[in-house]
């Protein structure tokens, strides 16, 4: 179906004014556009560090006060503006913090002392994932990108795990497993064997057609809304599942057997094939109530490592400069161990950036040596313990939105962060 | 007569108007001070007075005192102690019919006080006078402007002229113009989705000889079927997710209690399977027994409803459902096979008693009756076990899932922000007792943690050696606190209180009703600001009204669950098919944004759907395509997918195409009376004369019944559409005159036979099925 014929459909039966707004954008523009090969970029990738990791053993060091057991203050490692814990010695499998910054750090933009708020997992998620606290409507950033850029693309939103609410924006893809991808990109195909369609093409031609029809007569009736939403989405789903077929020689043949690898493989041959926007990565277990050190030391070298993976994989197929990566996780630890060698939930946490857009080699915010949060000025990003703001997930999912250029569309108006204009951050990107 | 029915008497779309035109122009101050405006019908009709409780019940009330000051404000809240006490309308305990007018005098005697020449309201919502919530309301935010309002006009005092939206939000009844489907299409829809299969001819019958009467009856069979308990069972595992444990299954029966039976199946004597093979069947009976334990907490809901018992014992039953495999895991086979029909059954489950535990050590558990205190899911290892504690956690997962299954409230849905987290828990020893902030959860979430402290880490019975927590609130539920003397049958003791609390049958309608609609009950909306958030908010109390009525139902049939599905199925709410009006207004499409049950068929769903269709399921939507499909594990993935993405659009492809290709064929080549979907008519038929094309498309309208639950005729424009897909297809294989005189061999018959289609009808046939198998009417519930 064409678009305009497909925007009129939904025009005449009232779509994008009422909840349904922009459903429209959903049915892939089969007409000659930039879009034809498929959405370009910005793709947008979210690594959750899922528990809440501790800052003090990544990007906010202290090696003071008894905070970090398995280094001092001394031990400090810098690069450019970066200072991260050093944790060479302690990595059995993954990256170690030397080598991440070594390699990102100019192309890193840290925030320290970011305030959740709240300490628990699951409001903590909620909020930084969506940069509101106390809804459970809010899209999660990637679901809303994904919506507002490319809501046609096939798997324009892809979760491996972590919050993952669209706010009925835009279907969530869920692909556990490569080759599946294989399968579902072969779908008019007897076992997805090109040779072997199960109907002749003028066939196939006549039911996409006959479909299409009913779907236009559908539009035109008097309906409940969440009829015509369904009908909608279900049309756009089967008609830009065809585009899948371009994930077809993205698909790596043998698939990695790290966890984050995995996610990332597919994730990327979705972007290369210009089927998806946004990913949410995933790995859980940093949530160290015991043996804070050991959990960390396993987890966070195989966090970098993912990462790592990803950009390097992203660079082989020419789309590492289309890349926005935000890295994260839904809260920090104590500045204290519990007696059981853990930390707790600290409502205090950190965020790294990198990528399109954003200039690297830069520490914004701070906490102080009890890893408590220092103020900043919103207008210059400078530490301001007298009159500056405590920075909360909603400032940095306006700035998110800014940066994706995201911030004036419809559906991000639909969810609105509650900002005041003196409590925006300025400049958050250079 | 009172306030509220003269209210009621001005028309509707004239109170919205009243409503907007005061606070466009009213000052306040004198007793009749109007709009200059109004029609004098309107200003004779309406009193200050009425605009005042109009204002408090749409704008302070819904805005900012259901959604703010009820949080603390109630006799069991954090600030039950202050001066202002509501009524949670919300909240069944204790609340009677004159909530509202009980609620606007406590707002109307607060909103007077002074501090200095300040309102004490004002200021402690702000944060100021100690106030114990802390800032609550922004002083620049709307819901404080509503409240500053308010508190002005009650004192006499000039209200700021502000423009308020005018907006079409009506009065009529909430399903005014909503179509409801017919009643053979509704038990299509039960029987598909409470059975997994199509309606019988004697239910539609039934319903031609009795109509809408015969549903009940219909229904009690219904549920009745085996299918029903299958659907019962995955249904309440959604909710529960019991089957989701990550260990093997044995681990949920302790080393310590079960150390030399949970393993019964590696010592069970095999010897009368080859050698070779033996192993094999000893990890096959490994599964089966470890799939018998794992369903154990299912079929307790099974038994539950199918024996008609009040559904309350959910919490409190005092005994477990064993099967002969799981029974050996607990070693009480011996004692009980004689109650087994078959004791090689594995999903034979009978209702058991456990003895007081007895550990490795020869330590027997504490019982005043020597026996375990089952109290339903609140004692069986498998709920404990799928919610596991830490040392750190203490068992609050445990108690905030308790919360969630049995009360409907999800603790972890609004969390309070503090101003200062990380500042509260470095200032206070004991945070979670001490700082405001932490106590207005924990000490409603940690006596109940209390309850489970016998249990450890795992689920498993095994008391922590220090001693349970000092630095917690005791165990207790809802400010009672737990005799000592209970402690050894705690989870009893919660049950009872479970099963006496209002909240509980609301709860479980609550979950029939994500069961039956495929998604959760609606939230009361959040954003004030939001034009459609009266709307929205009618909408959420209608439906809220809907689930209370059901609960007092369900409650005054003795907590029968299946009289749950029976009103749930005959609500509106359930039957809504449709709209009437050919023109709906913004305020209006908000109001009916949630209605319609319009449910995309889960993975397994659709499987039923398939089968119940074509004799047989497609059987690919487990495993890979049971996730990918929107499908969960119960572990990882615990939300169904709610709208289909691109994946799931391929999938639905290569669906209709395989079940097209697989059944087609092979229903032709039986004999005519044994077919499922072709009847009426043979391949030999092609259109072109009257009698053919009549044919065609009364065998259309049989399959539009069939696959879709349409009731159309053959000149139904559907039929008709369906009708020139079947003709083009054969016209056109015609005109192009150089196909294969056969079915495809996938679609043929394969090795078993190969069709003949020397007139392609074979193929267009299978091309309509493809095209209805795409439809929403066949992949949304």
């Amino acid at each position: 179906m064409l678009r305009r014929n497909f925007l009129k459909h939904c025009r005449n039966a009232g779509l994008g004014f009422a909840v349904p707004l922009g459903w429209s954008s959903l049915v892939r523009s089969q007409e000659s556009t930039s879009h034809a090969e498929g959405y370009p970029g910005p793709y947008y990738v979210v690594f959750n560090a899922s528990g809440g990791w501790d800052t003090t053993y990544l990007m906010d060091p202290k090696g003071v006060d008894g905070i970090n057991r398995l280094y001092q203050e001394g031990d400090i490692q810098t690069e450019g503006q970066h200072r991260f814990a050093p944790t060479a010695k302690q990595v059995q499998k993954g990256m170690s913090n030397e080598d991440f910054f070594r390699t990102y750090g100019q192309e890193l933009r840290v925030f320290n002392g970011l305030d959740l708020s709240v300490n628990n997992h699951t409001p903590c998620a909620r909020y930084m994932a969506t940069g509101k606290l106390d809804s459970l409507a809010y899209p999660t950033f990637p679901a809303l990108v994904a919506a507002c850029r490319g809501a046609s693309a096939p798997l324009a939103f892809l979760t491996f795990g972590n919050y993952s609410a669209t706010g009925n924006l835009v279907p969530m893809s869920r692909v556990p497993y490569l080759q599946s991808l294989n399968l579902l990109a072969r779908a008019d195909s007897v076992e997805g064997i090109d040779q072997h369609p199960y109907h002749d093409p003028f066939v196939s031609d006549r039911i996409e057609k006959a479909l299409e029809e009913q779907f236009e007569s559908r539009v035109s009736e008097v309906r409940l809304p969440r009829v015509e939403r369904s009908q909608s989405m279900l049309y756009a789903a089967q008609l830009n599942s065809k585009a899948l077929k371009r994930v077809v020689p993205f698909i790596p043949k043998e698939s990695a057997k790290e966890r984050l690898a995995q996610q990332a493989d597919i994730a990327l041959a979705a972007f290369k094939a210009g089927v998806c926007v946004s990913a949410n990565l995933s790995i859980g277990q940093f949530d160290s109530h015991n043996n804070n050190d050991t959990d960390q030391m396993n987890l966070i070298p195989e966090f970098l490592s993912g990462i790592d993976y990803l950009l390097k994989k992203a660079e082989e197929l020419q789309i590492r400069d289309q890349l926005v990566v935000i890295i994260q996780s839904e809260m920090g630890r104590t500045p204290n161990y519990n007696n059981g060698n853990g930390k707790d939930h600290w409502s205090i946490g950190s965020i790294m950036f990198l990528g399109k857009g954003i200039t690297g080699n830069c520490v914004l915010g701070a906490t102080d040596a009890q890893q408590n949060l220092i103020p900043v000025n919103p207008q210059t990003l400078n530490l301001d313990r007298e009159t500056g703001i405590r920075v909360r997930p909603e400032h940095l999912h306006l700035a998110l939105r800014q940066l994706s250029g995201i911030q004036d569309h419809a559906f991000s108006q639909q969810f609105p962060l509650g900002v005041v204009p003196v409590e925006q951050l300025s400049n958050v990107w250079h | 007569m009172g306030e509220n029915c003269m209210l009621h008497r001005v028309p509707p779309a004239i109170r919205s108007l009243v409503l907007a035109a005061f606070w466009i122009g009213l000052t306040v101050g004198s007793d009749h001070t109007w709009a200059g405006d109004l029609e004098g019908e309107a200003r004779q009709a309406v009193p200050a007075c009425a605009f005042t409780n109009q204002y408090f019940e749409e704008q302070v009330w819904a805005k900012v005192g259901e959604r703010t000051c009820i949080r603390c404000h109630t006799a069991s809240g954090d600030a039950s102690e202050s001066g202002l006490l509501l009524m949670n309308p919300a909240d069944p305990r204790g609340l009677d019919s004159s909530w509202m007018d009980r609620n606007r005098e406590a707002f109307r005697r607060v909103a007077s006080a002074k501090e200095g020449d300040q309102f004490r309201l004002l200021l402690k919502v702000t944060g100021g006078l100690e106030h114990g919530g802390g800032q609550v309301l922004k002083p620049d935010s709307t819901g404080y402007r509503i409240l500053e309002r308010y508190v002005k006009h009650t004192n006499g005092l000039a209200v700021e002229p502000v423009a308020e939206p005018v907006t079409d939000l009506s009065e009529a009844p909430f399903f005014d113009g909503v179509a409801m489907i017919s009643p053979g299409r509704l038990v299509r829809r039960l029987s598909l989705s409470l059975c997994g299969r199509l309606p019988s001819g004697e239910e539609l019958a039934a319903l031609k000889a009795r109509g809408p009467d015969a549903l009940d009856g219909i229904l009690d069979q219904m549920m009745k079927e085996e299918a029903f308990y299958t659907r019962l069972k995955e249904g309440f595992n959604d909710i529960f997710l019991t089957l989701g444990i990550e260990d093997n299954a044995e681990t949920i029966l302790s080393y310590d209690h079960f150390e030399t039976t949970r393993q019964w199946t590696e010592k069970h004597d095999l010897n009368h399977v080859p050698e070779a093979d033996r192993q094999k069947a000893r990890w096959a009976l490994a599964d089966v027994y470890r799939q018998s334990l794992l369903r154990e907490p299912l079929e307790l809901i099974a038994y539950i409803v199918r024996n008609e018992r009040p559904f309350t014992e959910l919490a409190t039953a005092d005994y477990i459902m064993v099967s002969p495999y799981s029974a050996r895991g607990y070693g009480i086979f011996e004692e009980l096979k004689g109650q087994f029909q078959n004791v090689d059954d594995p999903q034979e489950y009978i209702p058991a008693k456990l003895n007081a535990l007895k550990s490795r050590e020869g330590k027997t558990q504490e019982s005043a009756t020597g026996l375990y205190p089952h109290a339903g899911f609140l004692s069986m290892f498998h709920y404990l076990h799928r919610y596991p504690s830490t040392e750190t956690n203490r068992n609050r997962l445990r108690a905030r899932m308790f919360y969630q299954h049995f009360l409907g409230i999800d603790i972890m849905q609004l969390a309070p922000r503090t101003s200062d987290a990380s500042a509260v828990a470095a200032k206070f020893k004991v945070p979670t007792m001490e700082a405001q902030d932490c106590v207005v959860c924990h000490k409603t979430i940690d006596p109940v943690a209390g309850i489970f402290q016998d249990f450890n880490f795992e689920g498993n019975l095994g008391p922590r050696k220090e001693g349970w927590y000092t630095d917690m609130f005791g165990a207790g539920f809802e400010g009672e606190a737990m005799p000592a003397l209970e402690r050894w049958r705690a989870p009893q003791w919660l049950g009872e209180r479970v099963a006496r609390d209002p909240r509980f049958p609301i709860a479980m309608v609550e979950h029939v009703y994500s069961l039956m609609m495929g998604r959760k009950v609606l939230q009361a909306p959040d954003d004030i600001d939001s034009p459609t958030f009266p709307a929205r908010r009618k909408a959420y109390w209608a439906q809220r009204r809907m689930i209370e009525g059901v609960a007092s139902q369900f409650k005054d049939a003795g907590f029968n669950l299946k009289m749950v599905f029976k009103a749930l199925a005959q609500t509106d709410f359930y039957r809504a098919d449709g709209h009437l009006a050919a023109t709906v207004g913004p305020q209006r499409r908000a109001e009916l944004d949630d209605l319609g049950i319009v449910r995309l068929l889960a993975p397994e769903q659709l499987e039923r759907k398939l089968q119940a269709i074509f004799g047989k399921p497609w059987g690919r939507l487990n495993d890979e395509l049971r996730i990918l499909y929107g499908g969960i594990d119960s572990q990882t993935v615990t939300e169904r997918n709610a709208d289909p993405s691109g994946a799931m659009g391929a999938i639905q492809r290569i669906m209709a195409n395989d079940m097209a290709c697989l059944h087609v064929a092979k229903d032709f080549r039986l004999p005519a009376n044994q077919r499922t979907l072709f009847p009426g008519i043979e391949p030999t038929v092609v259109p072109g004369d009257g009698m053919s094309d009549l044919l065609i498309r009364k065998a259309l309208v049989d399959m539009h019944q069939r696959l879709l639950g349409s009731e159309c005729t053959a000149t139904d424009p559907e039929v008709e559409r369906s009708f020139l897909l079947f003709t083009g297809i054969v016209g056109e294989a015609k005109s192009r005159g150089n196909f294969e005189p056969k079915e495809t061999y996938f679609c043929g018959g394969r090795e078993e036979f190969r069709a003949d289609d020397p007139h392609y009808t074979l193929r267009a046939w299978r091309a309509v099925v493809t095209y209805l198998l795409r439809q929403q009417d066949f992949l949304y519930e």
